[in-house]
């Protein structure tokens, strides 16, 4: 469970500053794996990033005792000059690894990139780049895992691969992901939390939360 | 609860990780780290030599080549340290999304990493002086590595100032820019202090630099004289500038993320 308390968030901007959330209080939960659905602009990445404690809340807090994973998206701290090595050692030191070596190697492994790790990542495919940046979240113990659509480009087999993995982790994790394609959130999801208007509502079954998220679309 | 030692751990690991990581995407092409140290080294010795050339003799009592040195270390020192902690807030933006790099890691690492990259040109500097036969043994070591770390300390305060007021204001790089380049001229980096008319050193001595270049040149020559500097004057500055970049880099750092 993660609770959010009181939390206002807002950015400047010309107009004045511009408010996501406005005295926020919900109860998040985690025990399965949760889709953050929402349209354009509502404030689904920031929450998400609130989340990860990558950006914080202008007033309120995040109360939660569960070890989260950083955002998982395309790019976040690969930089393309370095080689896959490279980049997976600086993402194990910072994450405080036991066993650089060992955590390498699970990671070469996973990510498919074979002798291509030692190459600098700008010579690798976004399809690659992806499959490294899941690869380096995957081997890393967290309770929950924040994943956004950009890391699930990978083609079928991977994708299965990596469904597999986060099955066999759900048991002590689990995973929060947003996404616009439903049928990656179907592959990934159990159940689902709507964000309209800067107020949540979560459904238990992510199918009825579909339906909501879908009937505000046509609206 | 976390421990205090734990937190320093903590901290010591993220900023070893980044250091690392600036090393390796920075300097990755064939020159490598060298040209890290190579190039301020060419360019101070180089510079050094060419006015040696121009006119021969000492300036008050200082071989005029290590007279030129140690205001170029200063000042080098001071502006490149500045420029690197001022855009590694910015520079290293996406490594926020890791909570446990903060912008605060981002400043040390270059912080630490020009401090680094300064000790091994100095290094270099004393070796080819030692080598040239010009060679000289430093009368205060104490005052010298003091004058060293406390510029240090007012670089990297300056540079998170500008550093944190660039997040907010784009147009405040190019401001700083500007006001860096008279520093060559007014930081007393290729003539003394004493060559200027007492009645107008105030437009000179409000500048810290001009204190820890004529400081330096103190603590290496005694018979220099530290007329008109004050190592008080350097120290005041020095915290004052700490204190006031802290205070900002706090009430700040949350709100640096989200831009």
């Amino acid at each position: 469970m993660i609770r959010i308390e009181n939390l206002t968030k807002s950015y400047p901007s010309k107009l004045g500053p511009q408010y996501i959330f406005r005295d926020l209080n919900f109860d998040f939960p985690t025990e399965n794996n949760v889709a953050i659905l929402g349209k354009n602009g509502t404030g689904k990445s920031t929450l998400f990033r609130l989340l990860a404690k990558s950006e914080y809340p202008d007033t309120g807090r995040i109360v939660t005792n569960k070890a989260m994973s950083w955002p998982v998206a395309l790019q976040t701290g690969i930089h393309p000059q370095m080689t896959g090595r490279e980049n997976t050692r600086f993402i194990g030191r910072i994450n405080n690894v036991r066993s650089l070596s060992d955590y390498e190697e699970k990671v070469q492994e996973f990510a498919e990139v074979g002798k291509r790790f030692d190459l600098p990542v700008r010579t690798y495919s976004s399809g690659m780049r992806a499959k490294l940046v899941f690869a380096c979240c995957m081997n890393i113990d967290f309770d929950i895992y924040l994943i956004d659509e950009a890391t699930s480009v990978g083609d079928p087999i991977f994708r299965k691969k990596a469904r597999a993995s986060l099955k066999e982790k759900s048991e002590q994790a689990g995973v929060i992901m947003v996404s616009h394609e439903l049928d990656q959130i179907r592959e990934f999801c159990t159940s689902a939390v709507v964000i309209d208007e800067g107020r949540l509502t979560y459904y238990a079954d992510l199918e009825e939360g579909i339906d909501v998220y879908t009937q505000e679309n046509k609206k | 609860m976390v421990t205090f030692k734990e937190q320093l751990y903590a901290w010591r690991t993220v900023i070893f990780a980044l250091f690392l990581r600036e090393l390796q995407s920075k300097f990755n092409d064939k020159f490598g780290l060298s040209w890290a140290f190579l190039e301020p080294f060419v360019f101070i010795l180089a510079l050094s030599f060419f006015r040696g050339l121009i006119s021969e003799g000492d300036v008050h009592g200082i071989p005029l080549m290590v007279f030129m040195m140690i205001g170029l270390v200063g000042l080098q020192t001071f502006t490149v340290t500045l420029q690197s902690v001022s855009t590694s807030i910015k520079r290293n933006k996406p490594l926020y999304a890791f909570r446990q790099v903060q912008p605060m890691s981002a400043i040390m690492t270059a912080g630490f990493l020009e401090l680094s990259i300064k000790m091994v040109v100095i290094l270099l500097l004393s070796l080819a002086l030692y080598l040239s036969g010009l060679g000289f043994s430093v009368n205060n070591y104490l005052l010298l590595i003091t004058l060293i770390s406390l510029l240090w300390v007012q670089a990297l305060s300056i540079g998170i100032v500008f550093g944190i007021a660039f997040a907010f204001v784009p147009e405040v790089d190019k401001v700083k820019s500007m006001l860096l380049r008279p520093l060559m001229f007014i930081s007393c980096v290729f003539y003394s202090l004493q060559d200027i008319p007492e009645k107008y050193w105030y437009l000179l001595t409000w500048n810290p630099l001009v204190h820890f270049n004529e400081l330096a040149r103190y603590a290496c020559f005694p018979s220099y004289g530290d007329a008109g500097v004050s190592l008080s004057y350097a120290v005041e500055t020095t915290i004052g500038s700490l204190f006031f970049a802290l205070c900002l880099y706090h009430i700040t750092w949350k709100r640096v993320l989200a831009r």
